[in-house]
């Protein structure tokens, strides 16, 4: 064991040795000081101080002679020790446990036990030693005749030897008396029990190699043995002489105590088992051999030298009887001793169990291992110590021995545990983190709080933002030019080909589209004219007296699925275009195929083309009045009996509308694209509508009303409409630059895709009377006309069923005459049916009342130019007109289906041509014709009460005007006032 | 030969230590005894070693039976500067555990971390 080599001083002080020291004096204080300094120094060493203190034992020599066997055993040991030293360190400290642990043996009485284990060891002892001697014996005749060195060496030899069957035989000894103290410590010190075995197995093992192995190696190495004991001797004898003396004396002294010897084994057997079986073996060697008697002499005298060693055991009490017996000399010299030394030996007691504590102290750590044993022993001794009156530090043992105790229990305690818990590192814990302020923070909290607070943070100052403009600006390449070449004055280098190219294209095309438009117009016309040409040929010639102011007729082709059963409650030509009529049909009662039968159709017309209508309008409630649009008849308004004005936009598609196939023709029927029906509610008119007539603006009055097609689309004007009650709407017509196909979601009564609309202007309140007292006498005074001056249109002329025409304006001051009556005074209760202004004198209208009477007025006089009472014997004249050519000439048609047509030329009392139709009832009357210069033409239309519409041309005498047509008209006015 | 030994492996729950209630107790010392204190190095070592033994007094009293307890407090002066702490154990995470309260104010900063080592 490696630990075993850590000797320490405490285990090399034995109590012997101090006691020696002790008794050495003077020489105690420089041997303790060499001590300390050899403290690590080889036993060889420390065998060499010990020979020195030779002369010292020769004082004691007596009280050595006296020993006991045992201890001769022991002292044969140190002998050995002395010699072999360095070689057999370990052996020689389990020798001085041993006797240690036989002091304690000799204190108690246990040896019973022991006797037996020895008696059985001591027998295979004996043998092996016989044997030994045997060859010792044959050595030593080999080796004879050397001389007092070589005799040495033998004695050593054998010593040797004798120390190594000592060895075996102690060891077991050892082994026995270890396992019995064990039954006495296993209470206390059960833990080392597995250590102590360790250790004892490993030293019997130990001692069993070096047995075998000194057999084997003891002829190998006897040349080193020698040289080693050589050595030995020269040391020894480099100590001085007296060593040798003392080694004489001793071996006299041996022969006296040889004799002693049986004796006193003899009577201390029963003690010590060992030394009578020495004894009695070495009896039966001197029995066996007669040489044996010296050799065995030799090995005793050895023991001698060593004695001293062993002095502390003077004192236990057997010893002592011993001592007495031996002699007083002794005796004396030791209580001598006592006496002297007892303060010293006290005070360097003290000193030494300081300096034990000081080590023991300074080392308790290195002496781990050998702790434990010492303690042990020393835990065993104290009563032996006690009663031998010496102080060894026990304290300090014992503490150690407590907390060896303590640190194996834990130790034990972890071993146990540890295989229960598993023991892991904690995840490193951060206990601070406290982070180094910065400067800033520094200088304000040093600083800065001086009259300063801190409220407010900017923060968010990380957060910059740069953009950059990622997007390449487009480039373009353009020219340009001035003064501008060819097609223009800009373009581009890339493009300015195609787009002159397709400029030119579509110019061309837009032109052509109108070029074919009114090509095929004009086409349609002329084809149309050569059949009516040739069917007017044809009837002039069967029906010609008819009629005698006609010269000619055109039917209209009225004989249509959907006209069937209606009679024609007007007609009315445009305007402008001159060749455009509208026949207004009435709803009818019969039942017809068409499912239009409470509906009003209007069809418009063109008097080339008499086989079918230009367009169909239709609406759900009866018409009552109606009129063209000015200039280019595109616009169709019309007022109901339900007191809507409503509008027909005739450019429409007729995609755009519902058609209608009857027969084998398909029919479009337009509904109003505007219609004021429950839209204008608050300013729409609550009774039916008796007249719309359109604002004449006075631009259109100046110019012909032939502008152009643009112009007239432009469409800026107003339109009037009247009621029974006598409210005057104006409405301004606005058309819209864009159609919108589903419909306007402000203007709900604009039909979907239309582009014309109505927006209401202003109101007037027209209804008014001559005098408040006519009212309860004549009822409820209503307007049946409205006309406007067509030079003036602040003027307008409102003709009430009172028989009176009012003239009032629709802004601005009342102009007079305010009425416009009849020749007498008075007022009756008589219809004014129709108003009509001269187109050749501006300031002349014709009125016609129920009554059957005519008047013509001047808008300047209140009075008639002239009236002409029952021309129609009474009859109430429906529909009077001026003929469109002749300045003169007026047509006037009569309840009783009479039309009168006057010539004031040529008589101004009645009329020149009266005509009566009564073979099919006149219902409506309007008279056409064209002063144009090409071809002039003029004739009344008469709607039949079957629905057929005739054309009738006037005479030529009717048609051409001449120069005193006006003239007499001036002349009736001037003579009139 | 003999009964092998019994061993309390694992404390009872309401005996275990618990950083919480620990860490309280260390708050409540720290905070009595540090509030308003300046940093005086002449004082300091005593004022760290009796903080750490009223700690642990304290906790001995809560109740964390079989327990072995390590008090560490440091106390350090507040100047600015960075300080960095941190521990690292070899145990039995099953009962051992630590708990730990930081004090600061304007002069000092005071560290206490309480170990708690459970005995078998």
């Amino acid at each position: 064991m490696s630990s075993d080599k850590k000797i320490t001083k405490e285990d090399t002080w034995k109590p012997a040795e101090l006691r020696k020291h002790i008794r050495e004096g003077g020489h105690v204080e420089n041997n303790v000081r060499r001590r300390d300094d050899s403290e690590r120094r080889q036993r060889g060493g420390e065998s060499v101080e010990r020979t020195r203190r030779d002369p010292e034992k020769e004082t004691r020599r007596e009280k050595d002679k006296l020993r006991e066997r045992r201890d001769k055993e022991e002292i044969d040991k140190y002998a050995d020790r002395r010699k072999e030293g360095s070689r057999d360190r370990r052996s020689e400290r389990d020798r001085k446990e041993e006797t240690r642990r036989d002091k304690v043996v000799d204190g108690k009485t246990y040896d019973e036990d022991k006797e037996r284990h020895r008696d059985k060891e001591d027998r295979d002892k004996r043998r092996e030693e016989r044997e030994e001697r045997k060859e010792k014996e044959r050595r030593r005749h080999e080796e004879g005749g050397e001389g007092e060195t070589e005799r040495r060496e033998k004695q050593d030899r054998e010593k040797r030897d004798r120390h190594r069957e000592r060895d075996k035989d102690e060891d077991k000894r050892n082994d026995r008396e270890r396992r019995e103290r064990k039954h006495v410590e296993v209470k206390e010190d059960g833990e080392n029990r597995d250590e102590q075995r360790r250790r004892r197995e490993e030293r019997e093992r130990r001692h069993k190699e070096r047995g075998n192995h000194d057999e084997k190696r003891k002829h190998d190495s006897r040349s080193r043995e020698h040289r080693d004991v050589k050595e030995v001797v020269e040391e020894v004898r480099g100590h001085g002489g007296d060593r040798e003396r003392t080694e004489r004396d001793k071996n006299k002294e041996r022969k006296h105590r040889e004799d002693e010897e049986p004796e006193r084994n003899h009577r201390r057997d029963p003690t010590s088992s060992r030394k009578s079986d020495k004894a009695s073996d070495k009896s039966h060697d001197a029995k066996t051999e007669a040489a044996k008697d010296e050799d065995l002499a030799d090995y005793e005298d050895d023991f001698e030298d060593y004695e001293e060693d062993f002095e502390e055991l003077d004192e236990s009490p057997d010893e002592e009887e011993e001592e007495e017996k031996e002699g007083s000399e002794v005796l004396e010299e030791k209580e001598e001793l006592t006496a002297e030394r007892r303060k010293e030996i006290e005070a360097i007691q003290r000193a030494m169990a300081e300096e034990n504590q000081r080590v023991q102290s300074r080392e308790i750590s290195s002496t781990e291992e050998e702790r434990p044993r010492w303690s042990r022993g020393s835990e065993k001794t104290p009563s032996v110590d006690s009663q031998r009156g010496k102080f060894i530090d026990f304290v300090a043992a014992k503490q150690r021995e407590v907390s060896k105790k303590v640190a194996s229990k834990q130790k034990k305690r972890s071993t146990e545990l540890l295989r229960l818990i598993d023991l892991d590192f904690s995840t490193t814990a951060s206990l601070l983190d406290l982070p180094p302020v910065n400067e800033y923070d520094m200088y304000i909290r040093t600083f800065g709080t001086a009259n300063t607070k801190q409220a407010y943070v900017q923060c968010n100052e990380d957060n910059v933002d740069r953009d950059i403009q990622t997007e390449e600006t487009e480039v373009c390449e353009k020219w340009t030019q001035h003064p501008p070449e060819h097609n223009g004055a800009c373009g581009d280098p890339n493009l300015s080909r195609e787009a002159q190219d397709k400029s030119e294209m579509s110019f061309d095309s837009r032109r052509l589209t109108a070029f074919l438009r009114s090509a095929s117009q004009v086409m349609v016309v002329l084809l149309e004219e050569h059949r009516a040409d040739r069917k007017s040929l044809e009837k002039m010639k069967s029906p010609t007296d008819s009629t005698s102011f006609s010269d000619g007729s055109l039917l209209l082709n009225t004989k249509l699925p959907f006209l069937y059963g209606r009679s024609v409650s007007l007609l009315h030509f445009s305007p402008a275009q001159k060749h455009t009529v509208m026949s207004v049909h009435r709803p009818t009662e019969t039942p017809s195929a068409v499912r239009l039968d409470s509906c009003s159709i209007i069809c418009i017309w063109n008097i080339w083309e008499p086989s079918s209508p230009q367009r169909v309008l239709i609406y759900e409630s009866e018409v009552q009045c109606c009129c063209f649009s000015p200039g280019k008849a595109v616009l169709v308004f019309a007022g109901t009996s339900v007191g809507s004005v409503l509008l027909w936009d005739l450019r429409e598609n007729t995609e755009d509308h519902y058609s209608l196939k009857i027969g084998e023709e398909e029919w479009t029927f337009r509904q109003p694209t505007f219609s004021t029906d429950a839209v204008m509610s608050g300013s729409g008119h609550f009774s039916s509508v008796t007249s719309v007539e359109v604002v004449p603006s006075s631009s259109s009055s100046d110019v012909p009303l032939l502008a152009s097609e643009e112009e007239s689309s432009g469409l800026s004007f107003q339109l009037a409409s009247l009621d029974e009650v006598g409210v005057l709407n104006f409405w301004v017509v606005l058309e819209l630059p864009k159609a919108n196909e589903a419909g306007s979601p402000t203007d709900l009564g604009l039909r979907p895709g239309g582009k014309v609309k109505l927006l209401h202007s202003s109101v007037l309140l027209t209804a008014e009377r001559e005098s408040p007292r006519d009212a309860a006498k004549t009822g409820p005074l209503q307007t049946l006309n409205l006309k406007f001056l067509p030079t003036d249109s602040n003027h307008f002329f409102i003709g009430t069923n009172m028989g009176l025409v009012n003239h009032e304006t629709s802004h601005g001051l009342k102009v007079p005459p305010r009425f416009y009556r009849f020749q007498e005074a008075g007022v009756q209760p008589v219809d004014v049916t129709s108003i009509h202004f001269s187109p050749f004198r501006k300031h002349l209208f014709l009125v016609g009342c129920g009554d059957g009477s005519i008047r013509l007025h001047a808008v300047s006089q209140q009075h008639p130019v002239s009236e002409w009472r029952n021309s129609t014997s009474g009859e109430p004249v429906i529909s009077l007109q001026w003929n469109q050519t002749r300045p003169s000439v007026f047509c006037v048609l009569d309840g009783a289906s009479n039309l009168h047509i006057w010539d004031l030329l040529r008589n101004d009392t009645q009329p020149v041509v009266t005509e009566k139709l009564h073979s099919d009832r006149v219902t409506a009357m309007s008279v056409f014709g064209d002063s144009g210069q090409q071809h002039t033409y003029s004739g009344v239309a008469l709607a039949h009460e079957s629905g057929k519409i005739e054309m009738q041309y006037f005479t030529r005498s009717l048609t051409v005007s001449s120069s005193e047509e006006e003239e007499k008209l001036e002349s009736l006015v001037t003579e009139a006032f | 030969m003999e009964g092998s030994d019994t061993y309390l492996i694992r404390p009872n729950h309401q005996y275990k230590f618990k950083p919480a209630i620990v860490k309280e107790c260390i708050r409540e010392i720290v905070r009595e005894r540090l509030s308003g204190m300046r940093y005086d190095p002449e004082e300091v070592p005593e004022l760290s070693r009796s903080l750490a033994d009223c700690i642990k007094d304290k906790v001995k009293n809560a109740g964390f039976d079989r327990y072995k307890l390590v008090v560490q407090v440091v106390i350090g002066e507040q100047r600015g500067q960075g300080v960095k702490m941190s521990s690292r154990c070899l145990w039995d995470a099953d009962t051992d555990n630590y708990a730990e309260d930081v004090f600061i104010n304007d002069s000092l900063f005071c560290v206490a971390a309480v170990f708690g080592s459970y005995y078998y």
